[in-house]
C-alpha cells in the first residue's frame, strides 16, 4: 500500500468496524469514506472557484452576451447577426467548457484516493447480483453511495456556514457557471423582447 | 424540463445497469494476472521481475512514474485546458504514452508478452478518458442544468453515443498494439492541429474579425432601437417540438423554426464518441461545431444538448472499459494528475492575460505538428523524433 494509503488507513477502517456485522459495516464505512471524499472536493472546488472569479465572471459574460445577441438578431429577423453572434457564443462556449473541465479536476481527485484505498482493502471481495450470476466490486457499492451523499449533501450545504459563505460571494458575482440560471433571465429587464 | 430530466436520467441509469449485467462477464479471470503469469519472469525489458517494487498498475517491477511528475505534468494539461481549451486532452494523453514512460514499458512487451502489451495500451487509452471525460461529467451537468435540450436531438446523439461507447471496447479492447494506438493518435493530434491552424491563418483570423464586426454592428443598431427591436417573438418562449420524424424533426425556440435529420444526428454521435472512446480524446472538441454545423443551433441549445451527449458518450465507454472488457487502471495516478489539473486551472486564468490567444495558439500548433509528426512517424514506421 502506497504510504498516504498507509497513513489514512487505521483511521478509514475505522468506520468500517462499527457494528461486527460485515456487510452493514461495509455499507456504512464506504459512506462516510464517500462523504469525506465529497466534502473534500467540495472544499477544494470552492476554492478554486473564489480565486479563479473573475476569469469565469469575464468569460461567462462574453459568452452570455453573444448569446442574448444571437436572440435579438433572431427576433430581428438579421440571420447574418444570428450567425456571426452565434459562432462567437459557441467559440465562448467552447472555452468555458474546457476551463470548467479543468476546474472539475479539484473536485474529483479524492475519490481516485479513496478507490485506491479501496482496492488495497476489498479487491478481492465481490458482490452478487441477484438473479443474474453476475458480481460487482467495491467500485459499484462505492458509486451509488456518492451519489446518495452528493445528493443529500446538496439539501444541507448552503446551511453550512463555509458554504453558505461562498454562495453569497458567487452569487455576487455575474456569471457563476454552477449557478447560473437560465440565460434568458440574466438579460436586464429593459432588454427583454416584449411580445 | 424537470420531467425531461428525469426521464433521460432514468435513461441513462437503466442503460448503465443493463450494460454492465448484460455484457459484464460471470466471475471473469483477473485479466491482469493473467497477463503477467504469461509474461516471462527476469529483470530484462519485456520480462517482470516477480520480486520487484510494484509498479504501474501494481505490477511488479513495472514502470514507476514519480508521483511529482504527474502532477507537473497535470499542471501543464490544466493550463492549457483553462486557456486554449482543446489541446489539454491531447497532452494529457502525450503525458501517459511519452512523459511517464508507460508507452515505452509498454512496448517492452511487444514480442515477450502481447496481451500484456495490449492490455496496457487500453489501460493508457482509458487514463486518458477518465482525466478528460470524468472532468467532463461536472462541467456537462453545469451546462445542462444551464442551456435547453432539444430532447429527440439529444436522444440521437446519445443513442449513436452509447452505441460507439459500448463497441468500441468491445471490439478493440485486448486488440491494439501500443504501436498502432500511437499511431492513430498521431493523426488525431495532426487533425485537432489543422483545426487550430486555420484559426491562426489569416483567412481564419479574418473570419473572426468579420463575425465580431457583424455583431458589433448589430448590438450598436439593437441598442439604438431600444428593447423592443422590430421582430415579433412568439409568446412560446424555449424548446417546442413541431414535428418528429426519422428523417426530419423541426423545432421552434423563441419562435423561431429550426430543424435536424436525427439519422445524421445518430451517425455524428456514434462517430464523434467512438474517436473519443477510441482515442481518448475528441469528445467535447467535436460536439459543438458538429450540432451549429448541423442545425445551425443556438449556443443556448448546444450547451446543454452536447453536454448530455458527452455525459452519456463518457459514461458508456468507461463503464464498458472497466466492467465488460476489466482494463485496469492505476487510479492512484489518476488522482495524483487531478491534483496537477486542478492547480493548472487555477494558475491558466493568471497567466492567460499576459499571452495573447493567437500566441498561444500558434505554440499550440507547433506542438500540434511536431507530437502528430512523431507519433505517427512512431507508431506507424518505428521512426522516433526527438523527446517522443
Amino acid at each position: 500500500m502506497h504510504s498516504l494509503l498507509l497513513a489514512i488507513d487505521p483511521y478509514v477502517i475505522w468506520f468500517y468496524r462499527l457494528t461486527g456485522h460485515a456487510f452493514p459495516d461495509f455499507l456504512i464505512g464506504t459512506f462516510v469514506l464517500a462523504f469525506a471524499t465529497l466534502l473534500i472536493g467540495e472544499i477544494c472546488i470552492s476554492v478554486v472557484f473564489l480565486i479563479c472569479r473573475q476569469h469565469i465572471d469575464r468569460t461567462t459574460a462574453e459568452m452570455v452576451r453573444y448569446q442574448n445577441l444571437s436572440e435579438d438578431a433572431q427576433a430581428a429577423g438579421n440571420q447574418d447577426a444570428y450567425r456571426a453572434s452565434n459562432k462567437l457564443a459557441n467559440d465562448a462556449f467552447g472555452r468555458t467548457f474546457f476551463m470548467q473541465i479543468a476546474f472539475s479536476a479539484a473536485f474529483l481527485w479524492p475519490i481516485f484516493f479513496a478507490l485506491t484505498w479501496m482496492g488495497s482493502r476489498f479487491s478481492d471481495v465481490e458482490f452478487p447480483l441477484l438473479f443474474t450470476g453476475a458480481s460487482v466490486t467495491y467500485v459499484c457499492v462505492f458509486i451509488p453511495l456518492y451519489a446518495a451523499a452528493y445528493l443529500g449533501f446538496k439539501r444541507v450545504k448552503n446551511r453550512l456556514p463555509y458554504f453558505r459563505t461562498i454562495k453569497r460571494m458567487l452569487d455576487s458575482s455575474d456569471g457563476n457557471p454552477r449557478d447560473l440560471q437560465e440565460m434568458a433571465v440574466l438579460r436586464p429587464a429593459s432588454r427583454q423582447t416584449t411580445v | 424540463m424537470k420531467q425531461n430530466k428525469w426521464v433521460i436520467l432514468g435513461l441513462l441509469a437503466a442503460v448503465a445497469v443493463m450494460s454492465t449485467v448484460l455484457l459484464a462477464s460471470p466471475a471473469a479471470a483477473d485479466k491482469l494476472q493473467e497477463a503477467i503469469a504469461k509474461t516471462p519472469q527476469g529483470v530484462g525489458p519485456g520480462m517482470i521481475d516477480p520480486k520487484g517494487e510494484p509498479g504501474f498498475l501494481g505490477i511488479p517491477g513495472g514502470a514507476r512514474p514519480f508521483w511529482l511528475l504527474g502532477i507537473a505534468w497535470g499542471i501543464w494539461v490544466g493550463w492549457i485546458f483553462s486557456t486554449v481549451g482543446a489541446f489539454g486532452g491531447i497532452m494529457a494523453g502525450v503525458g501517459h504514452i511519452t512523459v511517464f514512460g508507460l508507452g515505452d514499458y509498454a512496448k517492452t512487451f511487444k514480442n515477450t508478452s502481447p496481451a500484456l502489451n495490449k492490455l496496457l495500451t487500453d489501460s493508457i487509452r482509458m487514463s486518458n478518458q477518465f482525466l478528460v471525460g470524468l472532468s467532463a461529467l461536472i462541467s456537462s451537468t453545469t451546462y445542462y442544468r444551464m442551456g435547453r435540450l432539444v430532447l429527440p436531438l439529444g436522444i440521437c446523439l446519445a443513442v449513436g453515443g452509447i452505441a460507439a461507447g459500448v463497441l468500441v471496447p468491445v471490439l478493440t479492447a485486448g486488440k491494439i498494439q501500443l504501436s498502432h494506438y500511437v499511431g492513430y493518435f498521431g493523426i488525431t493530434v495532426l487533425v485537432i492541429g489543422g483545426f487550430l491552424f486555420y484559426e491562426t491563418t489569416p483567412r481564419g483570423q479574418a473570419s473572426k474579425k468579420a463575425a465580431k464586426e457583424a455583431a458589433a454592428a448589430f448590438e450598436r443598431e439593437h441598442i439604438k432601437k431600444g428593447s423592443s427591436g422590430n421582430g415579433v417573438m412568439d409568446t412560446a418562449m424555449g424548446v417546442r417540438l413541431k414535428q418528429w420524424g426519422i428523417g426530419r424533426t423541426t423545432f421552434t425556440f423563441y419562435g423561431v423554426e429550426f430543424g435536424f435529420s436525427p439519422i445524421l444526428a445518430l451517425i455524428g454521435g456514434f462517430f464523434i464518441n467512438a474517436i473519443s472512446s477510441f482515442i481518448g480524446v475528441g469528445g467535447g472538441f467535436l460536439y459543438v461545431p458538429y450540432l451549429t454545423s448541423v442545425a445551425g443551433l443556438p449556443m443556448y441549445i448546444v450547451a446543454g444538448t452536447s453536454a448530455l451527449a458527452v455525459l452519456v458518450g463518457m459514461i458508456s465507454s468507461i463503464l464498458s472499459y472497466m466492467f465488460v472488457k476489466h482494463v485496469p487502471a492505476d487510479l492512484m495516478f489518476i488522482g495524483v494528475e487531478l491534483v496537477g489539473i486542478a492547480i493548472g486551472s487555477v494558475l491558466g486564468p493568471m497567466t492567460s492575460k499576459r499571452i495573447p490567444d493567437i500566441w498561444l495558439k500558434r505554440i499550440f500548433v507547433v506542438l500540434a505538428l511536431y507530437v502528430g509528426i512523431g507519433y505517427t512517424l512512431r507508431g506507424f514506421f518505428d521512426l522516433r523524433l526527438p523527446g517522443l
